[in-house]
């Protein structure tokens, strides 16, 4: 297969040059028109804040990885920056391997990572508008979002929280049942703590308020995200409103003294209340952890949970590789009944055992003397028969011409011929 | 009866599979056990309910006249309280917890049942076997609003100590084993009410030797006192979460007394052998 693939990524590159090689849609679109006319005759261009990779199947053979890499680094004129030693490079059943393995999340910088599978799922939806996939890249596109499917199912790589801020609210779904019925206040704009908060709205949390000693950000805040503003001289009184409480403020004191949780707490009759201190100091006194119903997190705590989660998405990689060979196997199974000439084998073989079932059902209605002649002329049907398809496939190369591709395709479907050219996986 | 017999073997072997699918799921992350629990649950309460049938009709009597009968009662008991209760909150991540119970009391009562045939008259009675029945669904219910407690107490610790392991990655969240355990709770608390009213108003017609002073009658109001208490607590005072999973365990000790202590030891007109 002339399958040939080059790209950039976190592995290869700082973020200074991946930035310089970032396509906008727009980009991709023109990019991918050149790369058309030039080399490929399928083909798809997927880039994202971390990668920039491009996978084509050549028109005529395969093409090298040095022209594409030349091409790319031209067509963002970022010769100053970006050298060909900044790619990698594959082809074939490495470069399938090695798109498997981006959509599973293996590849990412934070390993499991759910955006990416979107990410190739957009790239492959805007090469499909460009008019730029055939018969090899439909199956592939069928087959990586297959692979990103069974990762997420069957393997555990995307779950648990790997950053601080979703440690946090997944920390508050396992104290609470329906985040929909809790509040939530966030005091102070720390970027962590804005994060946190719109995960929980994310998640549907019920009611949210904003605490900030500049109130114009607070406004800032619940504008985009909707709830209310609450006075920062008054936080004791907004602590009583709410479930969770989210501190990210620089303030060399603690805002949250271990009294006032006791006071809340006896006023929201013990219900658990949940403590999330992003601020570096602290933000609320240590000892509100002693506090019945009290959960109180702070940034080293949450830390670990990270650290944790991230070991435990490592100890799944052999189960995502063993995912991504099956299925790279398994697409160029599918591929290698692509070739016509098997293929005319196979309808050949199909039409003649066809012919000598019913020459043999039927043969004693005829005199044994004209036997002879019926298998002849049953023969020189079938030879006519394939005559014209035959030729026909014989003229293209299915790895090159999509039309021809489709036929063979078709020609598979439509006669039933061996499982290699059944229906794609359904994704 | 190779029907009775042929029970007394499958019923165990049943439980030990559900306890087998739900401990798969909780422990790894079977696919295949999940989709399978719940019609083994399902079969398996049908066919403890057919056994029951039959061995209350080829006996003659409900099965409550020996300690063994009772065991596979309470076994029945618990899987129809767990079933509830996983209908009601949707969560199976605790099913391995309790159905190990219902294995234990299934395994314990098919190693050591005799057939009993000649008991006393007013063992066959239909309503000495509700009166026991809603008695026997109480104290289970009460147990696994104990399990769940004490899951309750487990997550609690781990979440509050910062140190996850399996019991954080797989239980539900704090709230829902706290409804679940008051669920249980309410359950439990229900029967119990409908076992001493039975009691009450029907035992002294049979019994010559009732007495109000019976240990385990006592004992019974005592519990259902103490639970009654608790839960007006929940209501009135709003008391919450570890508070009340540390009550309903204290509560479980004083039913684990009653159904030991006072069965082996203080039993009045209640023992009958």
């Amino acid at each position: 297969m002339n399958l040939v693939s080059i790209g950039i990524s976190h592995r290869t590159a700082e973020v200074d040059v991946r930035e310089r090689m970032w396509l906008s849609a727009d980009e991709t679109r023109q990019a991918m028109t050149t790369l058309k006319e030039r080399w490929f005759a399928e083909c798809m261009l997927v880039s994202t804040c971390n990668r920039t990779e491009v996978y084509g199947l050549g028109r005529e053979g395969p093409v090298s990885h040095d022209d594409l890499k030349s091409f790319l680094i031209a067509f963002k004129n970022a010769g100053s920056a970006v050298g060909p030693g900044h790619f990698y490079e594959s082809s074939g059943d490495a470069a399938v391997a090695h798109l498997f393995r981006v959509a599973s999340g293996t590849d990412s910088q934070v390993i499991g990572d759910i955006q990416i599978l979107n990410q190739v799922k957009e790239a492959f939806q805007l090469a499909r508008e460009m008019n730029a996939l055939g018969p090899v890249m439909n199956r592939l596109m069928q087959a990586t979002l297959h692979v990103g499917k069974r990762t997420r199912t069957e393997t555990s790589i995307c779950e648990g929280a790997v950053s601080v801020s979703y440690a946090a609210v997944e920390l508050a779904s396992k104290i609470f049942a329906d985040l929909s019925k809790k509040a939530a206040l966030l005091i102070g704009a720390g970027e962590t703590g804005e994060l946190t908060m719109r995960h929980l709205v994310g998640k549907e949390i019920g009611r949210i308020y904003v605490a900030n000693r500049t109130k114009e950000k607070a406004e800032a805040l619940t504008r985009e995200l909707g709830g209310t503003v609450v006075d920062y001289e008054k936080l004791n009184e907004a602590l009583n409103l709410v479930d969770i409480v989210i501190t990210s403020v620089s303030s060399p004191s603690y805002v949250v003294q271990p009294e006032h949780v006791h006071e809340v707490m006896r006023r929201r009759s013990n219900n658990p209340l949940f403590l999330i201190d992003i601020g570096v100091p602290r933000n609320i006194h240590p000892a509100s952890r002693k506090i019945e119903n009290v959960f109180l997190y702070d940034m080293d705590a949450l830390r670990s949970i990270v650290d944790r989660n991230l070991e435990r998405r490592m100890a799944e990689l052999p189960r995502v590789d063993s995912i991504v060979q099956e299925e790279t196997e398994e697409f160029f199974r599918w591929a290698a009944g692509l070739q016509a000439g098997p293929t005319i084998q196979e309808f050949r073989d199909s039409l003649e055992g066809i012919r000598r079932q019913e020459v043999e059902k039927n043969i004693n209605r005829f005199k044994p003397e004209d036997r002879d002649l019926v298998e002849l002329v049953t023969r020189r049907i079938v030879n006519k028969i394939l005559h014209g398809p035959t030729e026909v496939l014989k003229q293209g190369d299915a790895q090159t011409d999509r039309d021809t591709a489709a036929r063979i395709l078709a020609l598979r479907e439509l006669f039933r011929l061996s499982s290699n050219g059944s229906e794609p996986h359904e994704s | 009866m190779p029907l009775v017999i042929a029970f007394t073997v499958i019923l165990p072997i049943l439980y030990a599979v559900l306890v087998l699918l739900y401990g798969l799921t909780f422990f790894g992350s079977s696919a295949a056990a999940l989709r399978l629990q719940r019609p083994v649950l399902l079969f398996t309460l049908c066919l403890h309910a057919v056994s029951l049938a039959v061995r209350t009709a080829a006996f003659d009597h409900p099965p409550i006249t020996n300690v063994y009968e009772i065991m596979t009662l309470l076994a029945a008991a618990i899987a129809v309280a767990y079933t509830y209760i996983e209908w009601r909150t949707g969560t199976r991540s605790t099913g391995f917890f309790i159905l190990i119970l219902a294995l234990a009391f299934q395994t314990a009562s098919s190693l050591f049942l005799r057939d009993v045939v000649k008991i006393p008259e007013y063992l066959h009675s239909l309503v000495l076997g509700f009166h026991v029945s809603a008695a026997l669904l109480g104290y289970t219910a009460i147990s696994l609003s104990a399990v769940y407690g004490f899951l309750y107490l487990m997550l609690y610790h781990e979440i509050k100590s910062t140190k996850f392991g399996l019991i954080y990655n797989r239980l539900p969240n704090l709230e829902m084993l706290e409804a679940m355990s008051h669920k249980a709770e309410i359950f439990g608390f229900i029967s119990l009410t409908i076992a001493i009213i039975i009691g009450v108003v029907w035992l002294p017609r049979v019994f010559k030797e009732f007495s109000y002073l019976d240990p385990k009658l006592v004992g019974t109001l005592a519990i259902w006192v103490m639970y009654a208490a608790g839960l007006s607590a929940k209501r009135r005072l709003g008391w919450q979460g570890r508070k009340m999973m540390i009550i309903s365990l204290v509560a479980f000790g004083f039913v684990f007394l009653s159904m030991t202590v006072v069965n082996l030891y203080l039993s009045g007109f209640h023992s009958f052998h």
